[in-house]
């Protein structure tokens, strides 16, 4: 808020429950964000970068050396080559803060038809350049570029494999587009500075959200024979913590069950878009917060309107971090 | 029983006065849609391939704007299991066979019924049509299954990234009026840069011909094998060298219309919609796609029109 052009008297803090987030030092990129998760998803892993047979980059931002916006070749062959995994397949896939679900839904379809055995979807967002813009341009709590403010950059990947032995996995993924829906948030390149800048009709959005994820959500836990009280965490797309809870509370109500734990990371990162739900589960697994056997719902919100739901169950992952690794 | 390819249409400005990414891609999903005689709500997959656009929009991906204008399944939250999934692939020219591969395999495990990968690329910069090498060009490819035919059932993507800067392109932040003195002013523009180096197209010629090699050793076929060839990019400074060193004769290749010659992400569809006109891809056994560009990419697809 101390960038801001114009004194605005937005309490930021209060309105979103962000206290922190990160932003990139000197050098940093979208591609040196997504490399750093990559390298580190391994290591916590029990494959090299040779096993990695497909590798799905999902960027938004897709910055690189001197482009604020990379558009060919795809970010995923420089991520493939930096760490090693050159025999993958590669392609960037983008939708915008559900990109990384949505290389996972893909990687899950190709593992279970036995096309592969191992894939990665990984993500370097370096984002918080939309927020230099939007606060030269802010001039109240009505602004569409308010969202903006809340973004911070993050890299996160994930490693989708066979279950060995039949072990548990993923028991449910899909996902659906609203499009009706679709020009509630807009990013283009900004005409002020480097970078973006994005335009969201915010409270719109949370309505549109709530009334129509909750049915979506519903028929996909009824299908899959799971009750959302058997959900023991729930991660959602991080925008704010205000947001969540609100969120959360009128699901509940809808639903009539609600999942033991929501997880809150916003906070504490701000909104890294498609990272996000990542962000939140490395941190939960890092702290080990999460157990074998346990539950975990991820639910992807994004601009489209996209809604993507997965459950899975929590196995040998926990293995691999805290103060175990 | 395989992922078939139920329409294949490629256009250009489409009579449009000022053809954007999205108006052609609209144009050729309604052209592709109206060709196979399916409604917009049947579509369960949309996938956009295209990749250079007049505004450069970051978000949301170009696929959900196109579902919604083409009306696929709007209105209430698609509950009782019916809903079209969007989202954008960035491959470049590879594009679409990636597309392909993808959709085919959840045509494959019953995920989706019917899959469009829509294409489109226009001038990054509308009032420098020089900014960009390529024709603007819209394409829709629908996909389906069938169970008398074998269809899609073999793909090859390999990189050659020693010559991954031969052609690059981006977004640049540029000043235009100096410094900034008043904030809340412009002084620059995000311009759209493409960059291509000496050696690009032969390189493509190279990687294309090793990587069709390879794809046809892997499935131990030969090029008398082959009975048609869909090649993207169409310009002779790339086709002529790799059928003559691939030994494939012309009469067996998908030759573009004119008037699609030099489009971007469009060319697979763009061969392939002429092989569907001229009645060669159903009579072919053996179709195979080769498509190359930036990183080097090289993507391989087979489709066979023959009983699985």
């Amino acid at each position: 808020m101390q960038r801001t052009s114009h004194r605005t008297r937005i309490q930021l803090e209060r309105l979103t429950g962000i206290h922190e987030r990160r932003v990139v030092g000197p050098g940093e990129n979208s591609l040196t964000l997504a490399t750093g998760a990559a390298r580190d998803c391994l290591t916590h892993s029990q494959h090299q970068a040779a096993d990695i047979e497909m590798l799905i980059s999902t960027s938004i931002t897709r910055s690189k050396g001197k482009f604020s916006q990379s558009f060919e070749p795809p970010l995923s062959l420089y991520v493939k080559q930096a760490i090693g995994a050159t025999q993958a397949v590669n392609f960037d896939l983008s939708n915008a803060c559900a990109g990384m679900l949505t290389g996972v839904f893909v990687l899950q379809d190709l593992i279970t038809r036995g096309e592969i055995s191992c894939g990665m979807v990984v993500s370097g967002e370096y984002i918080s350049h939309l927020s230099w813009n939007a606060a030269r341009q802010i001039r109240s709590i009505f602004s569409k570029q308010l969202a903006s403010l809340t973004l911070g950059d993050a890299g996160a990947a994930v490693i989708v494999e066979r279950t060995p032995n039949g072990g548990p996995g993923i028991d449910v993924i899909g996902f659906t587009t609203l499009a009706e829906h679709s020009r509630l948030c807009l990013a283009f390149p900004s005409n002020i500075g480097p970078g973006a800048q994005m335009y969201t009709k915010s409270r719109t959005l949370h309505r549109v959200a709530i009334d129509d994820m909750a049915p979506l959500v519903a028929e996909v836990m009824e299908e899959a024979g799971i009750a959302l009280d058997d959900i023991d965490y729930l991660i959602p797309h991080q925008t704010s913590a205000r947001a969540i809870r609100k969120g959360t509370q009128e699901f509940a109500r809808r639903l009539g069950a609600k999942p033991k734990h929501v997880v809150v990371t916003v906070e504490e990162y701000g909104n890294t878009s498609s990272t996000t739900l990542f962000v939140a589960l490395h941190k939960y697994l890092e702290e080990q917060r999460l157990h074998k056997g346990d539950r975990v719902m991820l639910l992807a919100l994004a601009s489209g309107i996209e809604i993507g739901i997965a459950v899975f169950t929590i196995d040998s992952q926990v293995d691999h971090y805290g103060r175990t690794h | 029983m395989g992922a078939h390819i139920e329409a294949a249409v490629a256009l250009t400005s489409h009579g449009l006065r000022r053809p954007t990414a999205r108006r052609l891609a609209d144009a050729a999903a309604r052209a592709g849609l109206a060709q196979a005689g399916k409604e917009s709500g049947e579509v369960d997959m949309l996938i956009n391939a295209g990749i250079y656009r007049e505004d450069n929009m970051g978000e949301p991906a170009l696929a959900a704007l196109i579902q919604e204008d083409i009306g696929a399944n709007l209105g209430q939250p698609p509950v009782g299991g019916h809903g079209t999934f969007s989202f954008d692939l960035m491959n470049g020219v590879c594009g679409v066979i990636s597309g392909i591969q993808l959709e085919a395999g959840l045509l494959r495990s019953g995920v989706i019924r019917l899959g469009a990968i829509v294409t489109s690329d226009v001038h990054p910069n509308l009032k420098d049509p020089r900014s960009a090498p390529f024709r603007p060009s819209g394409g829709a490819l629908l996909l389906d299954w069938d169970a008398s035919i074998a269809g899609f059932t073999d793909f090859h993507i390999e990189t050659f990234p020693e010559y991954e800067d031969l052609l690059v392109s981006g977004l640049a932040w540029q000043e235009q009026n100096g410094p900034h003195r008043r904030p809340r002013r412009s002084s620059g523009k995000n311009l759209m840069a493409i960059e291509g180096k000496p050696g690009y197209q032969a390189r493509l010629v190279d990687c294309a011909e090793e990587a069709t090699r390879h794809f046809l050793r892997r499935l131990g076929m030969g090029i008398s094998e082959i009975d048609l060839f869909v090649p993207a990019p169409s310009s002779a400074d790339f086709l002529e060298p790799l059928l003559i060193r691939l030994g494939i004769p012309g009469d067996r290749v998908a030759y573009v219309a004119e008037d699609l010659e030099g489009v971007y992400t469009t060319g697979p569809i763009a061969a392939l919609q002429a092989a569907i006109k001229s009645g060669r891809l159903r009579e072919a056994h053996n179709t195979v796609l080769v498509a190359a560009g930036a990183g080097i990419t090289v993507a391989l697809a087979l489709y066979r029109q023959t009983s699985p």
